[in-house]
């Protein structure tokens, strides 16, 4: 079966201070990739490399088998990206917002207004839609931004510490919303919370200073606590020594 | 979808509190100075009569109230097109943008529009009131039609210009600081230097003056059409750096 995402070999940034190396990616369908690893190990960069915002300075990103910088712009319909800093305009309301984000991907008319109808009940902010975005709650505000990644229907789902900024509830809710809604989606998930990996993730990959440092299946009994000590600790000795 | 971005940052502009301050502080400006004008003219209308001269309202009210107008939109174009690229770094929100199935140009091209569309209320409501005059005093209506198309193309300009600028800078602020450095520089121009100097065609002032004494001059409409299309080309050109693409 054809991977939806494969990233070969990718680097960015300059060659004394890249912010990626030689980083390798295979997402087959269904899988749910985490991506661990501490501030400043990459992980959004690389985020912003597989969502096509950069492109790569050396090797290449391919969506469904087809390479994202020689494609054209119309590969990226298959993306929905949420990043850390969400995407919504304060001074427009929660529908506006919504039906920005659906043009933008190539829905219009009857198709788009049914799919913010559908998305809204799904992320429960059906009641809100008329509501500015900007008066929206921390948690409600995460929720109008996984709509917009989600709204028209991606194959790949690629999401930058979602549940970052967020109170316990809150944090409940989007990990309940992103089992329910992107379980037969392929899906990669920075995070710096163990928990999110464990709950959403069936793999992992440990991310440093640009580099893939490890690779793990995830299951119910994977220590992933284990194998991130081991990796800080790794890297401090190397460090020290 | 060069439409659709177009209204959409049109829309945009909308829900913001800067498009009515300028729309409002405009039209005030306008109608002010375009009725304190007025009433100077009815003041020495009878001696002009006598004195035989060929100056009437278009050359003493109308044509200095346009170029009120085109002052007031010189130091209001920066101010909406700041948010547009600069804005959208600044919040983060230049992720959906860039991630979504639209290229540089279009990006481009429709907030150029846009920027055009809100700026068109100002235009229009100038326009009539200026008109307006024309219900009591015979007014020139070829060279007024003539002054108002240079204004919609003159502001479609400022669009391509201001939004260039914008897509330099990650902060509204200094784009704006940015924008207004430059037009300042381009308004002061021929005045800095003498009419044989090489850079005297970038100059603003002597390509907008002839479309006020009635003068449609091909020179003047190839520099804006000029500039403006290099200045979005630039704009595409610093859309596709910020993506790694060049």
């Amino acid at each position: 079966m054809k991977p939806v995402l494969l990233a070969r070999q990718i680097s960015y940034g300059n060659a004394n201070r890249p912010r990626l190396s030689n980083f390798d990616l295979k997402l087959e369908p269904g899988d749910r990739l985490g991506l661990l690893g501490i501030n400043g190990a990459g992980k959004s960069t690389l985020m912003q490399l597989l969502a096509g915002i950069l492109v790569p300075s050396r090797g290449e990103v391919e969506i469904l088998g087809q390479r994202l910088d020689q494609a054209g712009a119309t590969l990226r319909r298959h993306i929905g990206f949420l990043p850390q800093r969400l995407p919504v305009y304060p001074e427009l309301t929660v529908a506006e917002n919504l039906s920005w984000a659906g043009r933008l991907r190539g829905l219009t008319g009857k198709p788009l207004t049914e799919a913010i109808d559908t998305i809204l009940a799904q992320v429960q902010l059906s009641e809100f839609s008329r509501r500015l975005a900007g008066r929206l709650s921390a948690g409600m505000a995460q929720r109008l931004g996984l709509a917009q990644a989600m709204l028209h229907q991606p194959d790949i789902l690629i999401l930058d510490e979602p549940t970052a900024g967020l109170d316990p509830l809150q944090t409940e809710q989007i990990r309940a919303l992103l089992e329910q809604l992107a379980a037969d989606t392929s899906m990669v998930l920075a995070t710096h919370l163990l928990d999110d990996v464990q709950r959403l993730c069936n793999r992992v990959i440990l991310l440093d200073a640009g580099c893939k440092k490890a690779e793990h299946e995830v299951t119910a009994d994977t220590d992933l606590l284990m194998h991130f000590r081991q990796q800080t600790q790794h890297e401090s000795a190397g460090a020290i020594s | 979808m060069i439409r659709d971005i177009a209204l959409h940052e049109a829309r945009r502009l909308r829900a913001g509190m800067m498009f009515w301050v300028l729309l409002a502080f405009g039209q005030l400006i306008v109608a002010w100075l375009g009725f304190a004008q007025l009433e100077a003219f009815a003041a020495i209308a009878p001696e002009l009569k006598a004195s035989g001269s060929l100056l009437g309202i278009t050359d003493l009210v109308i044509m200095p109230t346009f170029n009120t107008l085109i002052l007031v939109l010189l130091m209001g174009a920066p101010l909406l097109s700041m948010g547009s690229i600069a804005g959208e770094m600044h919040s983060g929100r230049i992720s959906l943008w860039l991630s979504s199935p639209v290229s540089g140009s279009q990006i481009v091209l429709g907030k150029i529009l846009g920027l055009w569309l809100a700026s068109l209320p100002l235009i229009i409501s100038a326009t009539l009131t200026l008109a307006a005059f024309g219900l009591g005093i015979e007014i020139d209506w070829p060279r007024f039609a003539l002054a108002t198309v240079c204004l919609l193309l003159f502001s479609l300009w400022l669009g391509s210009v201001t939004l260039f600028v914008s897509g330099l800078f990650d902060h509204p602020a200094a784009a704006l600081a940015a924008s207004y450095g430059i037009l300042l520089f381009l308004w002061l121009l021929d005045s800095l230097s003498g009419a044989d100097a090489p850079w005297y065609w970038l100059a603003l002032l002597p390509h907008i003056k002839p479309w006020l004494q009635g003068l449609l001059r091909s020179q003047d409409i190839v520099f804006f059409v000029a500039t403006g299309a290099a200045a979005a080309l630039l704009g595409v050109y610093s859309i596709a750096r910020r993506r790694g693409e060049v």
